[in-house]
């Protein structure tokens, strides 16, 4: 696909993502729009786009199944989870839209394009964060200036663009498991990074239910857990370091 | 033009030169050592032509594109032949040359940097102009067919090494009135002063300039155009710099491996990660300027990712590696403490977010 069409395909989703109802309607638009087709075609565009875009305009859909298949997920604290086809039966989870259920156990499955397809979801996520907050610090006026003009907030907005640009670029190059695990952790960390200083900077009115943040940060923290966590997975790095006895190089010029 | 037309068959054989040639430094670890070798390093490199390659012809080079000068720096710090900081000061000086000098000047002068005969240095910061670095005040003032300059630099790199200098000085008020001059070193008038610095290892120097003469030939660009001297080299610095250093400081981290006996997977784990991430950044802007993008701003993200980065290695070397900075004679000791410094050169932690929230977020001004 040339970047024209990836850009048209973009915006299709996009609008689709923004105007149909995420659950089972948001499932059959994508179907009808041709999903599992474009997954199955070129995962290297379907992936990064589709997911990213939900995390960006806040939608979710039952995509993930069509990556890992419809088995149980592992998830942090060796918990496991299933995605729910369906209608959402309100949980017991902190995201209450995402029909996540906790199982009593599972099997393990292969877990990297999971991961990566999370990884783009919670930099979506990030990102969505991140204009709410800076859209704000433009906004809003404190002592007769913006928001935006205090160092201290816009350092804060800084650090969160590092993080979500370094997570970037470590999906942008996943491919094997253990790439696939650090772009993991990278796009947690970083989506955790995001969720705190733009809580931050959006002050009061992103603590209130009406302001559409906190839908953002409990995605986040709930994603983060899928397919581990960014601490458990950071972990794991180490010890398969400790493992080898040397620092793998998965980039090459 | 360029033998090699991937990176990767480049690599292979640099890696098999590099293999049947000895190159390892000897166990001074002095600067004076340090910068011998850099100069044995680039010239035995430059005289088997891999230092050329990813240089224009016109200054010496075999052309190529400039991904071809990443790997051969990372192969260099791989391999520990040079301290990589001082290894990549070409990466900046050479493409202001390029870019600035008159084509005989540069033609005349990159091949003695690049072929290690001369060491040259950079006179931009001074007492009063750190992170304000356009308020310098090192003054240079027309006089016939020359310029008699004034003033005072700091920080100034192995400026007790160089031949030369690449100086900014004020010729006018203002960002447009700084202007850039290629000073030959033994021009009477200057007095260069080592530093001793927090790590031990003297590398910078303060440069006092009396009514030091230059001719007028040897201004980089024009009058006023120092600013964006100084702003160009700065993308060249966080690419195959940047790239360099990765490459160092996983060195670093496999030492730290093979050394602790005191291991903790989080920390470890979290080490590699700050690593890989910047790694993967420098991946792609090394792509995007391949691709022949003109990179700006965005840097400051490379650069914030690879000062965090380097901190929080050396932070996991001295918690998994008890008391050994603190009370052995191991190089982890200068190394450890010169990391602290990764947040302040070249440009501030601070500094940089502001770039990034100026710039990248369009934010407004602060």
């Amino acid at each position: 696909m040339d970047p024209a069409e990836v850009e048209l395909l973009t915006e299709t989703l996009r609008k689709t993502m923004t105007t149909v109802a995420s659950g089972p309607a948001l499932d059959t638009a994508l179907l009808e729009l041709g999903w599992r087709e474009l997954l199955a075609e070129y995962p290297e565009v379907a992936v990064p786009t589709v997911f990213r875009l939900l995390g960006e305009t806040g939608a979710h859909a039952s995509v993930l199944t069509d990556v890992v298949g419809a088995v149980p997920l592992p998830y942090a604290g060796g918990r496991w989870v299933e995605w729910g086809q369906g209608a959402t039966a309100p949980g017991a989870g902190l995201d209450e839209e995402l029909p996540l259920r906790l199982l009593p156990a599972g099997r393990p499955v292969p877990v990297a394009a999971g991961r990566r397809a999370v990884g783009w979801w919670l930099l979506g996520t990030g990102r969505a964060m991140l204009t709410l907050a800076r859209g704000h610090a433009l906004d809003r006026v404190q002592f007769g200036r913006p928001l935006a003009s205090f160092q201290a907030v816009r350092h804060r907005l800084a650090e969160t663009l590092v993080a979500l640009e370094g997570a970037e670029a470590v999906l942008a190059v996943a491919e094997d498991g253990l790439g696939s695990l650090l772009a993991k952790a990278a796009a947690g960390q970083a989506a955790l990074t995001a969720a705190r200083h733009c809580q931050q900077v959006l002050g009061g009115i992103g603590f209130t239910a009406e302001h559409p943040l906190h839908r953002h940060v409990r995605r986040a923290v709930v994603l983060d857990g899928l397919l581990g966590s960014a601490r458990e997975l950071t972990r794991e790095a180490g010890a398969l370091l400790r493992a080898e006895g040397a620092a793998p190089r998965l980039v090459q010029l | 033009m360029s033998a090699f037309t991937t990176a990767a068959e480049f690599r292979t054989a640099v890696q098999a030169w590099l293999d049947e040639h000895d190159l390892a430094p000897g166990p001074d670890r002095s600067l004076d050592a340090q910068v011998a070798q850099l100069a044995r390093v680039r010239r035995a490199l430059f005289d088997a032509d891999w230092m050329r390659y990813g240089w224009p012809e016109r200054v010496g080079g075999l052309g190529g594109p400039a991904v071809l000068r990443a790997v051969l720096g990372e192969e260099v710090a791989t391999r520990g032949l040079a301290e990589p900081g001082i290894y990549s000061m070409v990466e900046v000086l050479t493409p202001t040359l390029i870019s600035y000098a008159s084509p005989d000047l540069a033609a005349e002068m990159v091949p003695l940097l690049l072929s290690g005969r001369e060491q040259w240095c950079q006179g931009f910061s001074e007492p009063g102009s750190g992170s304000d670095l356009a308020s310098l005040t090192t003054r240079a003032v027309p006089q016939g067919d020359h310029w008699v300059v004034n003033g005072q630099k700091v920080w100034t790199s192995l400026a007790q090494y160089a031949a030369r200098c690449v100086l900014l000085t004020r010729t006018a008020p203002g960002h447009d009135g700084i202007t850039a001059f290629f000073v030959d070193m033994d021009t009477p008038g200057i007095t260069v002063r080592p530093l001793r610095t927090m790590h031990g290892v003297d590398e910078f120097a303060e440069v006092f300039f009396d009514d030091v003469i230059v001719p007028a030939d040897r201004m980089l660009g024009r009058p006023g155009d120092g600013w964006r001297l100084a702003m160009d080299l700065l993308p060249h610095e966080r690419s195959t710099c940047f790239w360099h250093r990765v490459a160092h400081l996983y060195t670093r981290l496999d030492r730290l491996l093979d050394q602790t006996e005191a291991p903790d997977d989080a920390a470890l784990g979290a080490a590699y990660l700050a690593l890989h991430t910047v790694r993967c950044r420098s991946h792609a802007t090394q792509r995007r300027l391949a691709d022949g993008a003109a990179l700006g701003p965005e840097t400051s993200v490379d650069k914030v990712l690879l000062a965090t980065a380097e901190q929080q290695l050396f932070e996991t070397v001295r918690d998994l590696l008890p008391g050994v900075v603190e009370l052995t004679g191991s190089p982890w000791r200068s190394e450890y403490l010169y990391a602290r410094a990764a947040t302040i050169y070249g440009g501030t932690a601070e500094i940089q977010r502001n770039i990034i929230a100026r710039r990248l977020l369009d934010l407004g001004r602060d």
